[in-house]
């Protein structure tokens, strides 16, 4: 989510959040009801379409977003293929590059404010049980600006294996990862404190 | 609107009150800091002392993120521990390492946060950290991404997301250890306009040169206080001769 942003501004980041988002919803159930593969490819061709409108640098990075997953498209081939359900394979992998393309769409022509405005309003029942949006947002907010940071240190860690190592990094640099990532926890909640913390979060 | 806390100009820079009455602290059994007790109201107030000596748990103490053991902490009369909504207002503190600081993904929302938590509106206090970008002609800085920026720049969102909520006292807990020379002058720079006092933590006597106060801090306790040029010419003395010894070699208990 944190690398799926447009290279332009497309007339669709205009559009309301909300409205996006329930649009991908309703497409996606459609999608599976879909069970005819000409449908499917003819969903799929105005996916591409969908992508191609707002010009060659757009279609482009979203081939980047999508290229990704070619893992999953890999595996589930191979078992229909295994299976020799053919036809029925076909189905599901456009399908389901329909649904992912559609999902980064929106994620792609949304800003993340616009996105994090559409949690607020879902959660707002919910503060009944007494769950403040405030901190539902700054959740959201840490753990965005907090992955680049774990994946920096994470790299790092594996690289001083590597220093040390004739082998390849193992499952064991899990452990000190995890401590690390929780040190690094006990400081941003210390920062947090230092500017009010969540305390005077809920009183504003 | 708040005052503006950069000046360029030779403005008067204000002293806080601050006062530590036998304040100690422990973890665990283990005293880290043993019966500090001095009281200051410089505008430029430095604390020297090796690694270890408990420097981060005094600026700590003194931010009111922790509670010492037992003694008094006032700065300008608030237990800022207890009274958590005055402690904005009276203080910031600066980290050593930026990523343990910024909370948000882009500068803008890093410096509108602390704004909002001393109760200023979303749009206010977008406003007032709008504002602080341009006093120190960062306007441009408004939508980038923290994680695009090198580790010099994150340090002055640091500083400026402090200095955009005023806080009477600005506290540094060895704030550019490990950068470039001409980063951490460039740093120094936007720090010596501040127009709060500061109270600036390291174990580097260079950091200090125009310092009004310091404290001496070894083993968890005052070790000397004074005027910074007799002071940091004592502190470096001890320094070079501790250096020509082995003490790395002692573990602690």
């Amino acid at each position: 989510m944190i690398s799926l942003t447009s290279p332009i501004r497309t007339r669709a980041h205009s559009w309301p959040a909300g409205l996006k988002l329930a649009g991908l919803c309703l497409s996606t159930v459609v999608l599976f009801f879909i069970k005819d593969l000409t449908a499917q490819v003819a969903i799929a061709t105005v996916v591409a379409t969908l992508y191609a409108l707002p010009g060659r640098a757009f279609l482009a990075a979203g081939w980047r977003h999508l290229r990704g997953f070619w893992f999953f498209v890999l595996i589930v081939a191979i078992y229909h293929t295994a299976v020799g359900e053919i036809y029925e394979g076909a189905v599901i992998l456009l399908r389901l590059l329909s649904a992912i393309a559609l999902a980064n769409l929106v994620t792609m022509t949304t800003k993340l404010t616009d996105m994090i405005k559409v949690v607020r309003f879902l959660a707002k029942p919910l503060t009944i049980f007494g769950l403040s949006s405030k901190i539902l947002e700054l959740s959201i907010a840490l753990v965005i600006r907090l992955t680049p940071v774990l994946v920096e240190k994470g790299s790092l860690l594996s690289q001083s294996w590597r220093a040390r190592s004739r082998r390849k990094t193992s499952w064991r640099i899990i452990l000190p990862f995890t401590i690390l990532a929780l040190d690094d926890a006990d400081y941003v909640a210390e920062a947090l404190k230092a500017r009010g913390g969540f305390t005077l979060l809920k009183e504003n | 609107m708040i005052q503006a806390p950069i000046h360029s100009d030779t403005t008067q820079e204000i002293g806080n009150d601050v006062d530590l009455a036998a304040v100690s602290f422990d973890v665990d059994g283990q005293q880290i800091l043993h019966d500090i007790t001095f009281k200051t109201n410089a505008a430029r107030v430095g604390i020297v002392g090796r690694n270890g000596s408990g420097k981060s748990t005094l600026a700590r103490i003194l931010a009111g993120l922790i509670t010492p053991t037992s003694g008094v902490v006032r700065v300008n009369g608030h237990n800022l521990a207890k009274d958590r909504r005055a402690a904005l207002a009276e203080v910031g503190i600066l980290f050593q390492n930026p990523d343990h600081q910024i909370i948000f993904p882009t500068v803008i929302e890093e410096l509108s946060f602390g704004l909002t938590q001393t109760g200023q509106s979303d749009p206010d206090a977008a406003g007032m950290a709008q504002e602080t970008l341009n006093q120190f002609n960062k306007s441009h800085w408004r939508d980038a991404n923290i994680s695009t920026l090198s580790q010099g720049q994150k340090h002055l969102v640091c500083l400026m997301s402090v200095v955009a909520m005023a806080p009477k006292l600005l506290i540094l807990d060895e704030p550019f250890a490990g950068l470039d020379i001409p980063t951490k002058t460039q740093l120094n720079r936007y720090l010596s306009h501040y127009s709060g006092s500061l109270l600036h933590i390291t174990h580097d006597p260079a950091d200090l040169q125009s310092y009004d106060h310091l404290i001496w801090l070894d083993q968890g306790a005052v070790q000397e206080t004074g005027p910074c040029d007799q002071l940091l010419k004592s502190y470096q003395e001890k320094m070079n001769l501790i250096g020509g010894q082995d003490d790395i070699s002692d573990l602690s208990d």
